[in-house]
């Protein structure tokens, strides 16, 4: 009895060692969707390595995609070792970076990316992470209202006499292309029921106004395009500006003259996109990875750059990529991966295989078959793509947060303009100190 | 062995689960209350005294949601307990016959609250949701039922709806508990229905009512899960309930100290609700 309980005992702790032999690298990756599947796919031609040692090879971790940044921030304030490699955004660096440690990223990442896209990933002048998805804002526009409102005389005189009512000029329809936020502003009056009844869609545009983080990173190219910044180079807070007030009036127009759908102030990025995939909406600003899902709706949607403003045009971008936990138990395997998601290589196969890197001029050209979309992304992220000044900061969500509460308060009617403006003022500079 | 000594021992495993599960983060939750505290100094917290309370009762968005809460918990604990108990009277009859009715009529307590709020997202959409839909087709106009005129009310009726049968249910059982008898000599004596229910049923009804409108107005005073699956914290927070706020405030700020300080003002303001309602129930029984 007692010589099988000792073998029993030999073989328990032989197993547990040649579990700990066979530890891998655990990547904690952003749950669902295409970055997902691209991240599997890339997963795979990594471990198919023939020279990758077994202890090096990864494995993938995947949790819910509600809830995820904060679940993230307490595993890593607790010093998790349940991963390896995590999920970080550009707008949680700052918060995630005492838990994590830089990296050096491969020979080939500058050509492949791009300084644009690196920053991203940068906080405090260090590299936290591999760029792996870019995020930014395209204006989606039904091309069959536009082209029919500049061929049609009497539309042109009824857009004038509307942009003369509600805007103190009359202005004339232009392409997408060309568009101001002006432009945007009274081709959204145009196309809404409320203001003009023989409109076609229901709603000019849609606005998604929830109390939420994101929004506001949509809100932020209208701003930004008057010269409006969170702070200056001296760090004084700068949101209580005229390029603020002049964009968040605006906004707050198309809410009261109903342009917008009265609930959007509910709205996030799914009830946006069934709003202008209904129908009912001619031209929105939202983000890159609804192309697919708008224009299966809609397919005379078109897409450009979100419209310009006295400084000209912007979008907000921001990347997710992958970056190391300081309490990685296989820290050398975990940079080895990251090196190598760095490479060319990598970049392409994640590209091919759904994901959404942001890709250098030349790197993207190598797949302006498989992925056209990307050359677009690639080209606005290096030609209008900005982060606001602190946008990386540790209190970088807790500003979104704060500017989200109080504008969303001023569009829904329950606060004016200044005091909005001083409250996201006050919050901004107890954050940002 | 004593009763005494027997009576500890089997009380043991459930004190000391008790202490596990509620006394572990009761004390964490005092410990951080009354330090600075954030993620990076989770296990090194710096005592602070009651600056944390001071900064909570001085933050217009706390008092924000402590008169949502309030609204919202009053209103909910109301309606629910108004409508449960007229659905109990009028249905007795129908469920002394048919007891299985009373399973259909829980169906949405059994629903997770977040569920509940998922589902009244897609459900109340403009133009994915059928309800906008066939009040667009049947009358060319549907009201915006998340804008911010309307939310309220629908956050309501949405809590109302699901809690309902909760408060049937106890009134329901109370009301059959009512001896048979009493009702007969009433009936002898030719009081008529609704007299009856005033000055007997109710009356006798009465801690149960007690109860049931305690049970809801802390449940709607402590709402969380469908509102913020719902609408979130609402534009400019207006539907930002108390546990709302103490999640934003930890999680989304990282203050943790002061969301600490206000889940110790809600508990203590709980509490003080609890000890009130007691002394009611127990003046009713009397």
């Amino acid at each position: 009895m007692t010589r099988k309980m000792h073998l029993l005992a030999t073989a328990a702790a032989l197993s547990l060692l040649s579990g700990l032999a066979q530890a891998e690298v655990t990547v904690l990756g952003w749950p669902g969707g295409p970055e997902e599947t691209a991240l599997r796919a890339v997963t795979e031609v990594y471990n198919a390595q023939p020279d990758l040692a077994e202890e090096n090879k990864v494995e993938l971790l995947f949790t819910s995609r509600d809830g995820f940044f904060d679940k993230l921030q307490v595993d890593l304030a607790a010093g998790s070792t349940a991963f390896d490699v995590n999920l970080i955004a550009t707008y949680s660096i700052g918060r995630y970076a005492p838990y994590m440690e830089p990296i050096t990223l491969s020979d080939q990442a500058g050509a492949v990316f791009g300084d644009t896209v690196l920053k991203t990933m940068q906080f405090d002048g260090q590299q936290y992470g591999v760029p792996t998805d870019l995020s930014l804002h395209f204006l989606y526009f039904r091309l069959d209202l536009t082209d029919a409102l500049m061929a049609d005389d009497a539309a042109k005189a009824r857009y004038a006499e509307i942009s003369q009512q509600h805007l103190g000029k009359a202005m004339e329809p232009k392409a997408p292309a060309d568009w101001t936020w002006e432009d945007f502003v009274a081709n959204a009056l145009y196309f809404s029921q409320s203001v003009n009844p023989d409109s076609p869609t229901r709603y000019g545009t849609v606005i998604q106004a929830k109390n939420l983080l994101f929004n506001m990173m949509v809100f932020h190219s209208w701003p930004r395009s008057y010269g409006g910044n969170w702070m200056d180079d001296a760090g004084t807070i700068t949101v209580d500006s005229e390029a603020f007030r002049t964009a968040l009036s605006q906004v707050k127009m198309l809410f009261d003259l109903g342009a917008t759908p009265p609930d959007s102030t509910s709205y996030e990025y799914a009830e946006a996109n069934a709003a202008y995939a209904a129908g009912q909406v001619a031209a929105m600003v939202q983000w890159n990875a609804a192309a697919g899902e708008l224009t299966a709706a809609q397919a005379a949607t078109g897409t450009t750059a979100p419209p310009a403003g006295p400084d000209g045009k912007f979008t907000h971008i921001h990347g997710l990529g992958l970056g190391l936990n300081k309490a990685a138990e296989n820290k050398e395997g975990a940079i080895a991966f990251l090196q190598w998601l760095s490479t060319e290589e990598a970049a392409l196969a994640y590209a091919k295989a759904g994901g959404a890197p942001g890709l250098a001029a030349e790197t993207a050209a190598k797949l302006a078959t498989d992925r056209p979309d990307l050359v677009q992304v690639g080209e606005y992220a290096s030609t209008y793509g900005f982060v606001m000044n602190g946008g990386t900061s540790e209190k970088a969500l807790s500003v979104y947060e704060a500017q989200a509460k109080e504008f969303t308060g001023y569009w829904a009617g329950t606060q004016d303009l200044d005091t909005a403006l001083k409250n996201a003022a006050t919050a901004m500079a107890d954050l940002l100190k | 062995m004593t009763n005494r000594r027997e009576n500890a021992i089997l009380a043991a495993p459930l004190v000391l689960f008790l202490l596990a599960i509620l006394g572990f983060p009761t004390v964490l939750a005092l410990v951080y209350g009354v330090s600075d505290t954030s993620f990076q100094t989770l296990t090194s917290p710096e005592f602070s005294g009651l600056a944390n309370f001071r900064q909570v009762l001085a933050d217009p968005t706390f008092w924000q949601a402590a008169w949502f809460s309030l609204r919202f918990g009053a209103i909910t604990a109301v309606l629910q307990c108004a409508l449960g108990l007229a659905l109990a009277v009028y249905l007795a009859p129908l469920v002394r016959l048919h007891g299985w009715t009373v399973a259909i009529l829980i169906i949405p307590m059994i629903v997770a609250p977040a569920m509940m709020g998922l589902m009244y997202r897609l459900v109340l959409h403009e133009f994915a949701g059928p309800l906008p839909h066939y009040l667009y087709q049947w009358l060319g106009w549907s009201p915006a039922f998340l804008s911010p005129a309307h939310v309220f009310k629908t956050v309501v009726v949405a809590e109302t709806l699901q809690w309902t049968p909760f408060a049937f249910l106890l009134f329901l059982t109370a009301y059959q508990s009512i001896p048979e008898d009493l009702r007969e000599a009433a009936a002898v004596d030719g009081t008529r229905p609704w007299r009856r229910f005033w000055t007997i049923e109710l009356p006798l009804m009465l801690p149960t009512v007690w109860v049931a409108l305690f049970i809801r107005f802390i449940d709607g005073f402590r709402v969380f899960d469908n509102i913020y699956t719902l609408v979130g914290a609402g534009p400019g927070g207006s539907t930002t309930s108390m546990s709302i706020y103490i999640y934003e405030t930890f999680l989304r700020r990282g203050e943790i100290g002061k969301a600490m300080a206000a889940a110790i003002l809600l508990f203590v303001t709980a509490f003080l609700a609890l000890a009130l309602a007691q002394r009611l129930t127990r003046k009713a029984a009397r």
